[in-house]
């Protein structure tokens, strides 16, 4: 057994709601190994935002543990970067200076962030449009150079909260195989947030399903190898229903369902 | 998609005006023109349609010329007050006042507001009384402010730079504190320092609101000169007005009326395309 990544132990956190506390996750146990990719799933509200953004360490309001490497987390760092649900560019820099804005304080040398931030851009198609701002692109773009700007400083931990959400069906699928390369070339661990059942069944070691109201892990599950390898395998059919039924969505017997 | 296609898109959405009032058929540059074209007639109506108003009031005596010169009378006056270089004496003594003291309103209104925005400490110490202070017009206060400083020069600037610099001050306070919390986290995420906030976050998303403080505080410092030389000058455009009023020559004070007036505008103008100037990203950037 090799010692957690991440690890998040009876993990509970409420806001202020007109005065009286509403909880919005409720015990939460996770551990994830280094490498390791997750995929969480769940209803809108059930507090997968709230999740990546106390592991990001930006909310430091919480009950219970939270720890990487054993240590408890107590506040952002260069070794966790994040794609937000919302692209969250600096309207005033270009799609070149947003992605290097993440550089900033990695003590690169200035021709190697250079090329980095243009290798980062090529990566996720925008090469030519490095001199745009975000007014000049749309929410897909926009969300790519996030994509990229999250990828630029090669973090150990990588937090996505549906990144792939506001892009064509082409480039989703492009994008997820991107993913799934980067994160085991780079060794990195990867939590990723999604509502497509099936991006999660094809990225994740294993899916965490959350239930709502308040937000708690319902069943985590395995993936199976020829799941997370093959789209039409019968190993991925099978384990895209179950989770699907987990989220109360029925599913005919046999045949295709809109996830 | 291909950068010729946002940008297209982007000129597109810049020009929606000229598209929806344009004749069909032109150009985009020449959607451009007949825009401009046409926000420049639209503005330029109402006054035309007011000196029409003046100039048959006048040639039908409806109001008696001491009230009301006729505009030939204006004209007339204009181009003797031209020619003997009065009028562009006193046009530049009011431009040197505003200048002085806009520039030292400005500049001080920002350091001022910046320290408050910046420095939450500071800000609930220094900031109040301010507030308090700006509910005041400074011209009520000019009466303490002439045994400080005497009546002369420095008094007016005085009086400009410190109600130019109200709104700028305030301008800057709201717009560093109404940095958007969501960009903050990104500078933490980021592990910027307080400078690399400042510089990549705090400034550029507080520039729309410090503009608006700018421009409001030129206003403010074009009224209080005018105000400031009734009062107390003997040159100036609001010594020509005030000395045109009691001569009972209105050709006087419409004439410098006129000129403050357009010296307001035109400088409003400059403050506005500086505004764009320094904000690239946005109406469709470099490539619109
Ligand atoms: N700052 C906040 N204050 C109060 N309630 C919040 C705050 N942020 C999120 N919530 C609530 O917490 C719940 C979970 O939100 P979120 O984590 O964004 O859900 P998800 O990402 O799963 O859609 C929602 O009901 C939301 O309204
Ligand atoms: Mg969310």
């Amino acid at each position: 057994m090799t010692i957690p990544a991440l690890r998040l132990n009876r993990l509970s956190k409420s806001f202020t709601v007109d005065g009286a506390p509403v909880e919005v996750l409720s015990d939460i146990d996770l551990t994830v190994a280094p490498g390791e990719f997750i995929t969480i799933v769940g209803a809108s509200g059930c507090g997968k935002s709230t999740l990546l953004r106390l592991i990001l360490g930006l909310d430091r309001d919480f009950e219970g543990t939270l720890e990487i490497d054993g240590q408890p987390v107590k506040g952002p760092g260069l070794d966790r970067s994040i794609v937000f649900q919302e692209h969250r560019l600096l309207p005033w820099l270009t799609a070149e200076r947003n992605v290097a804005a993440a550089l900033l304080r990695s003590g690169l040398s200035r021709a190697d962030k250079d090329r980095t931030v243009r290798e980062h851009l090529d990566l996720v198609g925008l090469g030519d449009f490095a001199q745009a701002y975000p007014a000049q692109l749309s929410g897909g773009m926009s969300q790519r150079v996030a994509i990229a700007r999250a990828l630029v400083n090669r973090p150990r931990f990588l937090l996505l909260d549906e990144p792939l959400g506001a892009l064509d069906a082409l480039t989703r699928l492009r994008l997820q195989d991107e993913l799934k390369r980067i994160v085991a070339h780079e060794k990195a661990t990867a939590i990723l947030v999604t509502h497509d059942v099936d991006e999660a069944v094809y990225l994740g070691h294993r899916i965490v399903v959350l239930h709502p109201r308040p937000g708690r892990i319902a069943e985590v599950v395995e993936v199976p190898a020829a799941a997370r390898a093959d789209r039409s395998s019968p190993e991925f059919v099978t384990l895209r229903d179950h989770v699907l039924a987990q989220l109360g969505v029925q599913t005919p017997a046999r045949g295709k369902v809109a996830a | 998609m291909s950068l010729t296609d946002t940008g297209a898109n982007a000129s597109v959405s810049v020009d929606k005006g000229a598209f929806r009032s344009g004749p069909a058929g032109l150009s985009l540059f020449g959607r451009r023109l007949w825009a401009r074209l046409s926000a420049v007639l639209l503005g330029l109506s109402f006054p035309a349609a007011l000196l029409a108003l003046w100039w048959v009031g006048a040639a039908r005596g409806w109001l008696p010329p001491q009230i009301l010169p006729s505009p030939a009378l204006v004209w007339q006056t204009f181009t003797e007050l031209w020619a003997d270089g009065s009028l562009a004496e006193h046009t530049a003594v009011s431009i040197r006042r505003v200048a002085v003291g806009f520039a030292a309103g400005a500049g001080l209104g920002l350091i001022f507001g910046a320290l408050c925005g910046l420095f939450p400490g500071f800000r609930a110490y220094a900031y109040p009384p301010v507030q308090a202070i700006a509910r005041v017009n400074v011209l009520a206060w000019m009466p303490l402010l002439a045994l400080f400083v005497g009546i002369d020069e420095p008094l007016k600037y005085v009086v400009i730079a410190w109600s130019a610099s109200i709104p700028v001050i305030i301008g800057t306070v709201r717009g560093i504190a109404e940095t958007p919390e969501r960009l903050n986290e990104l500078g933490e995420v980021f592990g910027f320092r307080p400078q690399d906030r400042l510089r990549l976050i705090v400034l550029p998303s507080a520039l729309p609101s410090i503009f608006t403080g700018l421009r409001e505080g030129l206003a403010n410092a074009w009224q209080t000169l005018v105000l400031a030389e009734l009062f107390a000058s003997f040159e100036g455009l609001g010594y020509l007005m005030t000395w045109g009023r009691q001569l009972f020559q209105l050709d006087l004070v419409l004439i410098s009326m006129v000129v403050v007036s357009l010296l307001g505008l035109s400088l409003d103008t400059v403050l506005k395309w500086l505004e764009r100037r320094a904000q690239p990203w946005n109406a469709g950037g470099r490539n619109g």
